[in-house]
């Protein structure tokens, strides 16, 4: 009778397991099916998508590696995504220590206003910033976009970095300041340092979540062109297995520097942790 | 009850040459006022611990002596120069603090350091002398390139102590930064502590919540209570002569009878029923009341002479280690009595005993 049910209880904890590894693979592979069908889509001589792909080849990653217009795509994506990332960290690095370091009148309110953004419809807000930049007579091209772009991802960074200002303890800095140091020297030898890993998460969001955006580069870059744009415009008209080539690069490009990110911080700690 | 028969500034300060003062100290944060005019002059080399209970605005003081706070009124004399407008960064002083706020980015040679990297010292002078306080404060050589977050506590409390030490302070301040370690060690820390004051001959002003912990270190104690200084005297004056009912709470386990002087001129107990005889009492005295160590009261043999003597049952019994307490109940209130092993009441729970005391062991005091 004991064993009966311990045998059955060992039997229903075995389906469980069975039935958890099931649902999990079936949620990574809906994830992320679509991001390999792109590698396959990529991976045809023909010049239009038929599956099964009948004619294997990489002809299209060449073809689309030698044209100057997808270089001149990649300057000015990874310029913006640059630009993006330097100011964004800059600003959001003492947006975060007004959001979660210092107590001071009208926090809270100031915690609420800068987050609201994120939550703007993205084409609504690159709407608006079009009509703003006409209003104001600034000419668009991939400069105004460094700042459409802003103006959304800001928000995000100073949310990742406070979260990291929010485990710092004040007295490090005041200790620091006690054995001598200046203000400069504070912030130099204590505070940066300490809030590193926020910053650079920080930076590793900025420059993915411009390098992806779609909706705020539509309506601000102007004549200029960033790389979800071109992929949506040939979409619509043009298609060529060197969309999906475009496609997977800037998808790969994404998760290298992601990885990259990840395995630096891991070094990092391990280091530390000697 | 009056308690001005000497001002706190006075007490127990005896030749040393003043280091540090005090004056009408006032610390307000919007309409709360932590600090109230508080006068306290600390000598050259003094271990000077300052006592109360969380919220008595001990740290405050200490982070206006420190310059990381600015009174509200009133001035900080350093050698008679006055330093309310010097930031914590030019003062001659070092602060330990609670979190002891180690740099978590640094090995416990680089936090050392620290202070001497910020002037500029050379590298291979800064690692000499972190060696030689790493050395001074029983720490291995070979921690010198250890992860400080990797410390056991006890070190991290060293390696604090040696930063601070590296900045080579006149006034060293320490925010109970013994306040999260285990009994033990705590009391082996306060030992070395009170041995590297007496090898540096810095000044030290420390701040604990556990006067026990002020009793073990310090030359002299200042009890704060509610943002003022209520006492300040040696340990042992105290322990013997506390000048109130907080004040003589304070120090763990202490008898108090409320008392009032009746008709006869004598200390009456309403709820005892009972008179006492006391210490000399103070003119204009009406109520306050009397103060009993447990060591001072004692289980009334035939033969004792006790001047005070209380009926009551002995209602419990802890073993202490050396020592026993005995909890006697009087009417409604629970007396401590405190005797050494060697001479335990040999009567059981619930036996009728007689209390006494001599009326030189008593205290009597205001609230």
């Amino acid at each position: 009778m004991a064993g009966a049910t311990t045998s059955g209880a060992a039997g229903s904890k075995r389906w469980r397991t069975a039935l958890l590894w099931a649902w999990v693979l079936s949620v990574v592979a809906f994830m992320y099916m679509p991001a390999l069908s792109l590698l396959l889509a990529s991976s045809t001589s023909s010049r239009y998508f038929i599956f099964p792909i009948t004619r294997w080849g990489f002809d299209w990653w060449e073809k689309t590696f030698n044209s100057i217009e997808i270089h001149i795509l990649f300057k000015t994506s990874i310029s913006i995504a640059l630009c993006v990332t330097v100011i964004a960290v800059v600003i959001a690095f003492f947006g975060a220590l007004a959001f979660a370091r210092y107590d001071w009148k009208g926090r809270s309110l100031f915690q609420k206003i800068v987050l609201l953004p994120i939550f703007f419809p993205q084409s609504v807000l690159g709407l608006a910033l079009l009509l703003w930049f006409n209003a104001m007579g600034i000419p668009l091209s991939w400069k105004s976009t460094v700042f459409a772009h802003l103006v959304w991802i800001v928000p995000v960074v100073t949310l990742v970095i406070s979260i990291q200002v929010y485990s710092f303890d004040p007295a490090l800095e005041e200790a620091a300041f006690d054995l001598g140091a200046t203000r400069w020297q504070v912030l130099r030898e204590v505070t940066l340092p300490v809030l590193f890993p926020g910053l650079f998460s920080g930076a590793l969001f900025a420059f993915l979540l411009s390098w992806g955006n779609f909706p705020l580069s539509l309506f601000t870059t102007g004549a200029d062109t960033t790389l979800p744009e071109y992929l949506y415009a040939k979409m619509i008209a043009g298609y060529t297995p060197g969309v999906p080539v475009l496609g997977t690069v800037s998808t790969m490009m994404a998760a290298i520097l992601l990885l990259g990110g990840y395995g630096l911080i891991v070094l990092r700690r391990r280091a530390r942790l000697k | 009850m009056d308690c001005t028969q000497e001002g706190p500034v006075s007490r127990g300060m005896n030749t040393r040459t003043p280091v540090i003062e005090l004056r009408q100290i006032t610390k307000s944060f919007g309409s709360f006022t932590a600090v109230h005019t508080i006068d306290l002059v600390i000598g050259e080399g003094e271990f000077f611990t300052i006592v109360g209970p969380s919220g008595s605005g001990k740290t405050t003081v200490l982070r206006m002596l420190a310059g990381l706070e600015t009174p509200t009124s009133g001035d900080i004399l350093l050698r008679g120069k006055r330093i309310n407008d010097v930031p914590a960064n030019r003062r001659p002083t070092c602060m330990v603090f609670q979190s002891l706020a180690l740099f978590p980015h640094r090995t416990v040679g680089e936090n050392i350091e620290f202070p001497l990297k910020i002037r500029d010292v050379s590298k291979a002078d800064r690692k000499a002398r972190a060696l030689q306080l790493m050395e001074q404060l029983r720490l291995p050589a070979d921690y010198y390139g250890k992860n400080v977050t990797k410390c056991s506590g006890g070190e991290r409390q060293r390696v604090a102590l040696a930063r601070a030490l590296a900045y080579n302070p006149d006034i060293l301040f320490f925010d109970e930064p013994l306040s999260a370690i285990d009994y033990k060690l705590r009391k082996t820390l306060e030992k070395e502590l009170k041995d590297i004051h007496r090898e540096t001959g810095k000044t030290f002003i420390y701040i604990t919540h556990s006067l026990e912990e002020a009793m073990v270190m310090s030359d002299r104690i200042g009890v704060m209570r509610q943002g003022r200084l209520v006492q300040v005297g040696t340990p042992n004056e105290i322990y013997t002569a506390p000048n109130s009912k907080f004040v003589s709470e304070f120090i763990g386990d202490v008898n108090i009878i409320p008392v009032a002087i009746n008709g006869t001129g004598k200390l009456h107990s309403a709820e005892l029923g009972a008179e006492f005889t006391s210490p000399p009492i103070p003119a204009g005295f009406r109520s306050g009341h009397l103060v009993v160590r447990p060591e001072s009261i004692r289980i009334v043999e035939r033969s004792d002479s006790a001047e005070n003597r209380l009926s009551g049952r002995l209602y419990n019994e802890y073993a202490l280690g050396s020592r026993i307490q005995y909890q006697v109940r009087v009417g409604e209130q629970v007396f401590i009595v405190e005797r050494l092993r060697q001479q335990a009441f040999q009567g059981g729970i619930d036996s009728e005993v007689q209390i006494g005391w001599n009326a030189r062991d008593s205290i009597l005091v205001g609230d």
